[in-house]
């Protein structure tokens, strides 16, 4: 990336400027006007929609960081940065982002690996290809919260499926959702089955994508099936496992239905992930304030951390 | 080539702050109704209502239309429906419209999300917890306004629900559906387990004796639900006071009393039962204990009345439910239950004429018959006492007997500051801490009297705030 990084900062206009040069130097200014007010033209519907839709309610949310508000979410007055040290102080920023944290950790790179498995043993199926396809990509078809539902009878403490499973194995239950030592165990069980659809298909249809000729060579080089596996197929396969990577990464930092629907955040908070303090300090105890002073916390770190994504990871990611 | 390297370079960085960007962007989309377009809003809305009621005055012999927003699903749902369609019916120049808005909290969500439009409802449905709230909110008008125009008599209603809602010595909404809690057990069980099946536990130590009994093979032969209304239920029936200031009616609560030794006593109580595998700990969920009660892996279950009908639907003649008085400690001799449910506010930003029709609505809703056809149909005990002189209630109580012991149990209570409820504006919130408090203790993460005092600094520190932003 270093020898382009000379090229990036080459300013776009001088380039525009020298092609222009070349008709005509008199309306130069009048066209390069005109060609800048063309671009604006078009980009004037998306930035309408980025501008209601995201800047403004961005510059909101810092606004309403500053302020505290009534029990009816109204601003009652200026704090300044109040909302910000009392989340440091109380712990519920490190608290959140521990949680939120270990929930990527239990939840991304298991999910990712479950599918790059599915989709390799499908991949050099010969019957049953379709109907595994289809089984493995299932979960996608399900919304959060039909699939969140499913999974709170699966743990039912006393009527759940699961447990009644390890009984008759000669297990004692499990407390899923009970135990504040099991419940985000569990919470990412159902989450890594529910991403398992969208992961595996993007995986499967990266598979489909490498030519066959490359095995077909490497064969005839003497190349078994793990080093085509580690040689061919991992590194020509890194588009998509990149991909999977970043969208799962922000997907379990953004995990609200599941959560709300399963645990709500406990027991003793040990489910409280970041989005879901978030709401409910905004949305059920109507304080915009330290609520919105939240959101920007988790803006910064998922900033940071999706610049970290494309700066050191992204490197190892061979495109074609 | 160059250029497109460049291109897709760009595109990325920006992509970064596009996708960090969708995170804050959610939260911040619904904050902005909340401040300054609030203001814009209340203008229309008192242009509006100008309009409204000039219109009202043109035209008097069209039907003055008023909404309800209400929190009952299921059967309550249905009952609802019914007695808004039969009001329509009997009252051509009222049209009541019922509109389920979700649960108690998703609903009182709502109404503040529709604060300063004309959005919100004419009446509203509105949890007990949630009645401080809704008086410092300002958006009300008292019923009791209602009550001393119309000469409306009072004394038909059961005190002690009155007592309740009766906060700064005026009514501010009228009681729709009350309930207490109970306990529930399993008859047949108890005469396995050698248990008088006629004579359920009374104190702690007759709980705790008794679910021992029940337990067999580690198997706890009791469940409580860690939800927040049993604390608070608990704290009552010991005539104990869970926030100062008068339980928060005589003055603005200021300090949670949850470390006292009500507090304490109550929990080290549930947590000996929980270590001894007496009772089984089965989450926040009351749905979680019922469905463990009705399928009879578990004996003895607290919950709601109004879970009565639903409850013994769902055993449907397996076993025998009996139902008994919530517990107290043996040297606990005051004391009684707290009233839950949800009652009705009118609110301020209509016209006076949809006030006044609210208002002859809450009147059709509180007579005898209409509360005991609600009694009947979902479990809710009558807030009048002429309702049980009704033949469909007298009739119910002979198909469910276990209904009388709620009545009982509401009569039996003591009229105190404790018994009344306590009154304090974040009341939902200081029951999740509650809860979480009782999470602790039971998970041996803290002793019950640091959890519960940990808890009690919490709750206050939400007061002070509370009390800071309330003018």
């Amino acid at each position: 990336m270093s020898e382009l990084d000379n090229q990036w900062s080459l300013p776009a206009g001088t380039r525009r400027a020298s092609a222009g040069a070349g008709l005509r130097t008199v309306s130069l200014k009048r066209l390069r006007i005109r060609e800048n007010m063309l671009a604006y033209a078009f980009l004037a519907p998306s930035l309408l929609l980025f501008g209601v839709f995201m800047f403004y309610p961005l510059l909101r949310s810092v606004y309403l960081s500053l302020y505290s508000t009534d029990p009816a979410g109204r601003v009652a007055s200026f704090v300044g940065t109040e909302n910000f040290t009392a989340l440091f102080t109380s712990g519920l920023f490190l608290d959140g982002i521990r949680v939120t944290a270990l929930f990527a950790l239990l939840t991304v790179p298991s999910g990712m690996l479950i599918a790059l498995v599915l989709a390799a043993f499908t991949h050099n199926l010969l019957r049953g290809k379709r109907l595994f396809q289809f089984a493995f990509s299932l979960p996608m078809v399900l919304s959060v919260g039909s699939a969140a539902v499913i999974w709170k009878f699966l743990f039912h403490p006393s009527l759940g499926m699961l447990n009644y499973g390890l009984e008759l194995a000669g297990f004692a239950p499990v407390p899923w959702l009970i135990s504040p030592k099991w419940a985000l165990l569990s919470v990412s069980l159902m989450t890594v089955w529910m991403n398992l659809g969208f992961n595996y298909i993007i995986i499967s249809s990266g598979m489909q994508g490498i030519p066959d000729d490359m095995y077909e060579s490497a064969k005839i080089d003497g190349a078994g099936p793990v080093a085509m596996f580690r040689q061919i197929t991992i590194p020509l396969l890194s588009p998509n496992l990149f991909f999977v990577l970043v969208v799962s990464i922000i997907s379990a930092f953004q995990s609200f239905g599941q959560i709300n629907i399963l645990t709500q955040g406990g027991p003793m908070n040990s489910t409280n992930v970041f989005v879901y303090s978030i709401y409910r300090e905004a949305f059920v105890n109507f304080r915009f304030g330290t609520g919105s002073a939240q959101a920007l916390m988790l803006f910064l770190v998922i900033m940071l951390l999706t610049l970290l994504q494309f700066k050191w990871v992204e490197r190892k990611v061979h495109y074609q | 080539m160059k250029r497109f390297i460049l291109g897709r370079l760009r595109f990325r960085r920006g992509m970064i702050l596009v996708l960090a960007m969708f995170m804050v962007v959610l939260l911040a989309g619904c904050g902005g109704n909340s401040g300054a377009s609030s203001n814009t809003e209340a203008n229309k809305t008192s242009s509006n209502n100008a309009e409204t009621s000039d219109k009202a005055v043109s035209a008097a012999a069209a039907p003055v239309k008023i909404t309800w927003w209400h929190s009952m699903s299921g059967a309550g749902e249905k009952a609802i429906n019914k007695i808004a369609t039969d009001f329509n019916a009997s009252h051509p120049e009222i049209q009541v419209e019922a509109i389920y808005q979700g649960k108690y909290d998703e609903s009182l969500n709502k109404l503040k999300a529709s604060l300063g439009s004309d959005s919100g409802p004419d009446l509203m449905q509105v949890y007990e917890i949630g009645s401080k709230f809704m008086i410092d909110s300002k958006m009300i008008t008292p019923v009791q306004k209602f009550i001393d125009e119309d000469k409306f008599d009072l004394s038909s209603l059961e005190p002690n629900i009155t007592r309740y809602y009766t906060i700064g010595g005026q009514l501010n909404a009228m009681p729709f559906n009350t309930s207490n809690p109970i306990l529930y057990y399993n008859k047949d069980a108890f005469k396995a387990a050698g248990l008088d099946p006629e004579n359920p536990p009374k104190t702690f130590e007759e709980f705790e004796a008794a679910a021992k009994a029940l337990s067999k093979n580690g198997k706890p032969g009791a469940a409580i639900a860690i939800y927040g209304w049993f604390m608070e239920q608990l704290f009552a029936n010991q005539n104990a006071e869970y926030v100062n200031g008068g339980n928060g009616r005589d003055t603005a609560a200021t300090e949670s009393l949850l470390a006292s030794d009500a507090g304490v006593k109550t929990l080290e109580w549930w947590k000996k039962m929980v270590d001894e595998k007496a009772v089984a700990n089965l989450g926040r969920d009351t749905d979680d204990t019922d469905s463990a009660f009705a399928a009879g892996q578990v004996a003895m279950t607290l919950n709601s009345t109004a879970a009565l009908r639903k409850m013994v639907d769902a055993v449907g003649g397996k076993f025998q439910v009996g139902t008994g008085f919530l517990p107290r400690p043996a040297d606990a001799k005051e004391g009684g239950v707290v009233v839950g449910g949800a009652s009705l506010y009118i609110m301020n930003n209509k016209p006076e004429e949809q006030q006044k029709a609210a208002w002859e609505f809450i009147k059709y809703v509180a007579s005898p018959e209409v509360q005991a056809e609600w009694s009947v149909s979902t479990g809710y005990f009558p807030i009048t006492k002429a309702a049980y002189d009704q033949k469909v209630l007298k009739d119910n109580m002979v198909k469910y007997p276990q209904f009388q012991t709620a009545i009982d149990q509401l009569h039996a209570s003591s009229a105190s500051n404790a018994t009344s409820g306590a009154v304090m504006g974040v009341f939902p919130e200081a029951r999740q801490i509650v809860e979480g408090a009782i999470e602790e203790a039971l998970n041996g993460q803290k002793q019950p009297k640091k959890a519960l005092q940990d808890a009690a600094a919490q709750i206050t520190d939400k007061l002070k705030q509370y009390n800071e932003t309330v003018k």
